[in-house]
């Protein structure tokens, strides 16, 4: 391990950890939006329309999310619908984890007191207002720890898109290691970039966990 | 104001209200009594439709009450509730507790609702606590914003679910004294109750509910201290301890309820 060596990768690698934000991030907003719908759509009042969500998260969630991925960057394209790598790794990964936030939206939806909605009614309010000012912003607080705790592994689970093409961290390593040969230092400072960025998001966490733990406690 | 004609409920093989049949004028404040299991409650969340009911009729102000029907949460602005355990927003202070259904359901102005809400909170006492969350205030505080945010509404008739059965004994006080103010005032109120003493004091009419049964009505004098029903005077006996007689009745009825 030298220490020009770091110096020449570092740069290349910051470029890869950006790209990883950016599909941390993207995967986030939309799996979030998603998971949303899903989580809606499954307390629907239509029994047809539960069926049919349970039944895609099911699928979803029985499917790896690297061939997820592969489905949407190989097979897509056979159906004239072209995606670029970055594009079909963030709807590639949201869709996967959309199915796991619909859950953690649904538990904390149905942690709220039944009595909130009845309050909401009692003074005429009607389904989506009641949803949007009464219980989400109290299901958030429920939900908010272990939503975190999803988006670590979102963050993780980005290099996923390095088996796609997308420039991210881990690809970038892997092109430094197979031209350079300098496999403990490449891989060491990736496991370090994802630790940078890791440890201080689970601890954020950690801090929510607490936090909302005790407004609960408190009530 | 509230008309309810032979309603009938169960739930599943479990018969709640076997036919029962009420008219509330305005301005008239009507008190619930019985005990638990007696249907009052679920009677009186058959009035705004927060349960359904499965035969008779429920009208309130001249309309059908029903659950499904597209104007329910326009009939639903018109009669407030109150409920047992307060049931506050935990995430809004209270005046924004107040304020939610003027500006969020009815669409009034900010400043005009703002206004409104202060006015109510000076009126049921919390002036000082308008920008307090609900776990900051206690429990005879929470139901008078409560109170306070079913008057923002202006309704016509105020339902009331046992208002101070979820509280501690030294704060029945200041929550049925409110209550006492809005029936002076002329409000329409349908209280469930196990106040008996205050149920005496500001009740036109006392009902008397037994296995989903009206088993006795009449003036509050009338049923509290002199009930023709043999079951009457079994339910008064048990709650007042005893004594079958409501003169001394405040702490012997909160004792039943707490």
């Amino acid at each position: 391990m030298r220490w020009h060596d770091i110096v020449d990768f570092v740069p290349i690698l910051l470029q890869g950890a950006l790209m990883s934000i950016i599909i941390t991030v993207g995967c986030l907003l939309l799996s979030t939006a998603l998971g949303l719908v899903w989580a809606l759509l499954k307390m629907s009042r239509y029994p047809a329309v539960v069926t049919a969500v349970s039944a895609m998260i099911n699928v979803v969630r029985g499917l790896p999310m690297i061939v997820l991925l592969f489905y949407i960057y190989f097979v897509l394209p056979d159906f004239h619908i072209e995606v670029s790598a970055l594009q079909a790794s963030i709807i590639g990964l949201s869709f996967g984890y959309s199915t796991y936030v619909a859950e953690i939206i649904r538990s904390g939806i149905e942690a709220v007191d039944p009595g909130q909605y009845e309050a909401a009614q009692s003074i005429g309010m009607g389904r989506v207002k009641t949803m949007v000012r009464v219980i989400l912003p109290q299901a958030v607080k429920v939900a908010l720890p272990p939503y975190s705790n999803t988006l670590v592994m979102m963050l993780k689970d980005s290099s996923l898109a390095s088996t796609i093409t997308v420039a991210e961290m881990t690809r970038q390593g892997q092109l430094i290691a197979a031209s350079t040969f300098q496999n403990i230092t490449v891989y060491t400072l990736v496991a370090i970039g994802y630790l940078l960025m890791s440890l201080p998001l689970m601890s954020m966490t950690r801090h929510l966990e607490r936090r909302f733990g005790k407004h609960k406690a408190k009530k | 104001m509230i008309e309810i004609t032979d309603v009938h409920k169960s739930f599943g093989a479990t018969p709640v209200l076997n036919g029962i049949s009420l008219k509330i004028e305005q301005g008239e404040v009507v008190c619930l009594i019985g005990a638990s299991g007696s249907g009052k409650s679920t009677l009186l969340r058959c009035i705004n439709a927060l349960e359904s009911y499965d035969a008779g009729e429920i009208k309130l102000l001249d309309q059908r009450v029903e659950q499904r029907s597209r104007h329910i949460n326009h009939l639903r602005t018109q009669v407030g509730m109150v409920f047992q355990r307060f049931n506050l927003f935990p995430h809004r202070t209270a005046l924004e507790n107040v304020m939610e259904g003027p500006v969020h359901v009815k669409k009034e102005l900010l400043h005009v609702a703002k206004r409104d809400a202060e006015e109510l909170l000076n009126k049921v006492g919390l002036g000082h606590k308008l920008h307090y969350y609900p776990h900051q205030l206690s429990g005879g505080q929470q139901q008078r914003v409560a109170i306070a945010r079913s008057l923002a509404m202006k309704p016509k008739a105020i339902l009331f679910d046992e208002p101070t059965s979820a509280l501690d004994p030294e704060l029945v006080g200041e929550v049925l004294s409110v209550m006492r103010t809005l029936a002076k005032e002329g409000m329409t109120m349908l209280i469930v109750t196990h106040e008996m003493g205050f149920a005496r004091e500001v009740a036109d009419r006392v009902c008397f509910l037994h296995g989903g049964h009206i088993i006795e009505q009449g003036s509050a004098q009338q049923v509290l201290c002199a009930p023709r029903e043999a079951r009457t005077r079994e339910f008064l006996r048990h709650v007042l301890g005893n004594r079958g007689e409501t003169q001394s009745a405040p702490e012997g009825a909160t004792g039943a309820a707490a």
